[in-house]
């Protein structure tokens, strides 16, 4: 099973699916962006020195930010025969500018909607190079077929 | 060990913010689905290239899924902000100096276009602290609904933020 097209004729035997990991490095170029678009000014996104002070080793990506790095799990996996109907993630621990995060997860229910469109219940988390456990979320996508 | 859930040590005033809500309308733009994409580094062409995008079958530019994240905050003068800068949304009377994390829940009805405006809609939906392992922990649930002038949900956000002394 390679393209998502494909997994929307997986059986419940089949699950868990593990969905393609992505790989993100924050930079202090993306924080920066993301605040502005999101006009977030909370100085610990941007100021070093504030950062730290407040006990983080560097500016802190956002963490809508880091759910933004989810979806992306979910849209690269899909391509353009999927939509995202629900997303939910926690922060367990800060990321930073510079270090390597692997966000993926796995599809561990499928079901069909009552309009005959198939629903992916998945989990999801990112990691750290140190293997520690940065965000978990949760997601239901449903699978729109292939763009006509 | 098992976390307490309180709110006896909630600050009346704090209390008091619970379910006022706050409503404003703002017009989707194509350069700022744009900038999200870029932001968020969603490479797609159908979030950047319009071109393309009036190719596919969506007809136009289709915001990435959390688009609406860019309407989560106001455009509140920087002179009213809190010190440390944080959003004015989450400015609830707590003792509590720094944000801790947190999560969110978002519930994407429909697509959002370039040209789409956008009703949002947010209130503080409830306060409360538990008590860990590392102390007192306060959490501030921020709630808000996006929908289109017809009033048609686009999506809901439930924020968690929690916060500490």
């Amino acid at each position: 099973v390679n393209s998502f097209s494909e997994l929307t004729r997986l059986t419940d035997a089949e699950l868990p699916f593990e969905i393609p990991a992505l790989r993100v490095t924050p930079t202090h170029q993306q924080i920066f962006m993301f605040s502005a678009v999101t006009w977030n000014r909370h100085h610990i996104h941007y100021s070093k020195d504030a950062a730290r002070a407040e006990g983080h080793r560097d500016v802190v990506a956002q963490r809508a930010l880091i759910g933004n790095y989810l979806a992306r799990v979910l849209t690269e996996w899909m391509a353009s025969e999927g939509t995202i109907e629900r997303l939910a993630w926690k922060v367990i621990r800060s990321a930073f500018p510079g270090g390597e995060l692997t966000c993926g997860g796995r599809v561990v229910a499928a079901s069909s909607s009552a309009d005959g469109v198939t629903l992916f219940e998945c989990e999801l988390a990112i990691e750290n190079t140190e293997g520690e456990v940065v965000a978990q979320g949760s997601a239901r996508v449903r699978a729109t077929g292939s763009p006509s | 060990m098992e976390m307490i859930l309180d709110r006896g040590d909630i600050p009346a005033e704090a209390l008091a913010r619970i379910g006022l809500e706050q409503v404003r309308t703002y017009e989707v733009t194509a350069r700022e689905i744009r900038r999200f994409a870029q932001a968020v580094g969603e490479t797609n062409p159908i979030h950047q290239d319009e071109e393309y995008a009036a190719s596919t079958p969506e007809g136009g530019l289709v915001a990435p899924a959390l688009f609406t994240q860019v309407f989560t905050y106001d455009d509140i003068d920087p002179a009213l902000l809190p010190a440390d800068g944080s959003p004015k949304e989450l400015d609830v009377p707590l003792p509590t100096d720094r944000a801790v994390g947190g999560g969110s829940e978002y519930e994407i009805f429909a697509p959002v276009r370039a040209g789409d405006v956008l009703t949002v809609s947010r209130k503080l939906k409830d306060v409360y602290s538990k008590n860990g392992k590392s102390g007192q922990l306060f959490f501030v649930v921020v709630e808000t609904e996006f929908r289109t002038e017809a009033g048609a949900p686009v999506a809901r956000e439930t924020a968690t933020y929690i916060k500490r002394g």
